[in-house]
């Protein structure tokens, strides 16, 4: 059954309304959009309204950073074969990665960007589609190019992470309401998940960086998706299950991707990364990302 | 103000002898035969133009968003460019987590950093003192980058001085041109006439104390020169004709949390990267040139004189009798093969020293080259 065939149908025919007598010409490139949106549970999340209470403490939150970058997205066709968007060129996308942007700079994200972007756009062959697939990342080859000299989406400096010369593929930090409690008593106002690839060492003769030890992106493969009526979510429900937010045990206030931070114990395995490999637990499968119903 | 516009002057002045276009060929590096010509890459090659672009920015507060902040403010020239604390502070009054390294011979580092193998230029370096925000230093983030390169813009020495230097550039007063600018400044910093280099050319004698202190620096029982032994006195060197390079990072015994090899977090060296055992409290060798003025010293500052740096070499690890820190240093399981208890004579304690402070290199901490040009009078 391909979901997608009657959405990609209705894109087809509004682009040869203009021409509905003759006899319909096949396009050469079907347009899609996949919608994304960052959720807590049933609850929306942006910087205006606290949420929650959500983790093992249960705690309200206040938005302070969202966002995080795509590579690979490719709709999977009924005979299960992926098939490469092929992503349009703009501020938020380039040939090989998008930028999902659910901060607006408002309230408690003062400090981040205006605009928010909550889809990615680009083309495929016309065709029987049924799934989406892509992996939550910056490609190797882009994701040590300088923000400075890359153009959008990678030239943001909040993005740029510059301890592994890299990126941060996931940006998203969170006000617990009554602040987080470090291992040492003292307080402070902003847990944060900062994933990228760690562990990266450069080749001092060529002055370039060329390998990390833990890749971690996160692939996700949605078989059945139907662009038209379902988005991607990240459900910080789902994601936090299991952290304790009101608390920081020790190395980095919540997680930075360190392989022994204990708060990366618990959100790696929501993220659906073996948080020593930096590799897939499940490959196609993370426990934050879901496909739902639009609203 | 008349010295204002006197400065301006020069500044034009300047700006006709170095008369676009800038080759790259004007750029000579004068070098004893001990020491090889560094590594350039390819796209930031020197001329005189960067380099004096590179310094106006390296000593311009405007650079930074709160404007109170400059490289120097952490790099000062009398102290090789380092900052004389054991930890610095940023535009907003944060501490950094590291002692801030001296920038004399930087263009040789095959890392930088303390212990952060993915960072293998000087441009990307700079990243982190530019834009970091844990601590924020020069506090560059995307809301006011156009900002501050606007504040550049309107000073009338900079848009010239950025064509000059990126002449193949049709917008090049942008962060990349900042950040090549200074990139190239810092390489030119060169530090390779002290005492012993002229001792070294046969152009000055060592005191028969400074003869003893090197003997023991090259010898097999101090056993100094394994990681401090190249041309650089450290142990990571890239030069323009390297082929492979090592990057070895070493624990050398200066904590041990609770016996279980630990290191204060974020300073658990190449451990903070890695993520391996191995690698706890593991740091890069920093260079021991000028070494005399770059105290305190240790990659946390927690050694506050070179005296201080010898006994606990001597000893082979530090013993931490009490508090958060506690903990026997000398036994702890990840520390270097090479560190061991010496122990050092006074007299053997004072040749080293003695040998130690003939790395110093007193024009490198005078010389006009590299001193603010915003402070001088025409």
């Amino acid at each position: 059954m391909g979901y997608l065939t009657s959405g990609l149908a209705l894109i087809a025919l509004a682009s040869l309304a203009g021409c509905a007598a003759k006899e319909p010409v096949p396009a050469a490139e079907q347009a899609v959009t996949v919608d994304f949106a960052l959720v807590a549970g049933a609850q929306p999340v942006n910087c205006g309204q606290p949420f929650g209470p959500l983790g093992r403490d249960r705690k309200r939150l206040a938005l302070h950073d969202a966002r995080f970058y795509v590579q690979d997205v490719a709709l999977i066709d009924t005979a299960g074969q992926r098939v490469p968007l092929r992503l349009d060129i703009n501020d938020w996308q380039d040939a090989q990665v998008a930028l999902l942007d659910f901060e607006d700079g408002s309230g408690h994200c003062a400090g981040g960007t205006p605009g928010i972007n909550t889809q990615v756009s680009g083309q495929v062959p016309p065709g029987h589609y049924r799934g989406l697939s892509l992996t939550l990342g910056v490609p190797e080859a882009l994701n040590h190019s300088s923000t400075e000299l890359q153009g959008a989406p990678l030239d943001l400096a909040a993005m740029g992470w510059s301890w592994q010369a890299g990126r941060k593929f996931i940006k998203l930090e969170v006000d617990p309401v009554g602040g987080v409690t470090k291992a040492d008593g003292a307080k402070a106002s902003t847990w944060y998940l900062h994933l990228g690839a760690t562990g990266c060492s450069g080749n001092p003769v060529t002055g370039e960086t060329v390998a990390c030890q833990r890749a971690n992106r996160i692939p996700l493969t949605l078989p059945d998706f139907d662009p038209g009526r379902q988005r991607v979510v990240l459900d910080l429900a789902a994601l936090f299950q299991d952290s304790t937010l009101g608390q920081d045990r020790g190395a980095a206030l919540g997680c930075m991707s360190g392989p022994s931070d204990p708060e990366c114990v618990t959100l790696f395995a929501r993220l659906g990364l073996d948080l020593n490999s930096g590799l897939p637990l499940q490959p196609g499968q993370s426990p934050a990302f879901a496909a739902r119903a639009k609203p | 103000m008349k010295g204002r516009g006197g400065y301006r002057l020069a500044g034009l002045l300047l700006s006709v002898l170095v008369a676009w276009p800038v080759a790259a060929q004007d750029w000579r590096w004068q070098l004893p035969s001990h020491v090889p010509e560094p590594r350039v890459p390819a796209d930031n090659p020197m001329s005189a133009a960067k380099v004096e672009l590179g310094r106006r920015l390296f000593y311009d507060p405007r650079l930074s968003a709160t404007g109170n902040r400059s490289c120097s403010s952490c790099h000062l020239q009398e102290r090789a460019f380092s900052d004389s604390r054991a930890l610095s502070v940023g535009g907003t009054g944060e501490l950094t987590h590291r002692n801030a390294p001296g920038l004399a011979n930087s263009a040789w580092n095959a890392t930088y950093n303390w212990a952060a193998p993915a960072i293998v230029s000087l441009e990307r370096q700079m990243e982190v003192p530019l834009f970091g925000d844990d601590p924020i230093e020069m506090g560059v983030n995307d809301g006011n980058r156009q900002q501050i390169l606007a504040r550049l813009a309107a000073d009338p020495l900079y848009p010239p001085l950025f064509r000059q230097a990126f002449a193949d550039q049709p917008q090049p007063l942008n962060m990349a041109s900042v950040i090549r600018a200074i990139s190239a400044f810092e390489r030119s910093i060169v530090s390779v006439d002290s005492r012993y280099d002229r001792y070294l050319q046969g152009r000055e004698p060592l005191s028969d104390s400074e003869q003893r202190g090197m003997a023991l620096f090259f010898g097999e029982r101090a056993e100094c020169h394994h990681c401090h032994g190249s041309f650089n006195f450290n142990d990571q060197v890239v030069h323009a004709r390297s082929r492979v390079v090592d990057t070895p990072f070493h624990n050398t015994g200066l904590y041990n949390i609770d016996g279980a090899g630990g290191f204060p977090f974020p300073n658990r060296g190449l451990y903070e990267s890695t993520g391996k055992a191995e690698d706890m409290g593991a740091f890069r060798a920093p260079s021991l040139r000028n070494v005399e003025v770059t105290g305190p010293y240790m990659h946390d500052g927690s050694l506050a004189t070179l005296e201080a740096v010898i006994d606990f070499y001597s000893e082979g690890g530090r013993l931490i009798a009490s508090g958060p820190q506690q903990g026997d240093g000398h036994l702890n399981r990840y520390k270097s093969g090479l560190i061991a208890r010496i122990d050092f004579t006074a007299q053997e304690k004072r040749d080293l020293l003695a040998f130690l402070k003939a790395l110093t290199d007193d024009s490198l901490l005078h010389d006009p080259r590299w001193q603010d040009p915003w402070k001088r009078r025409p």
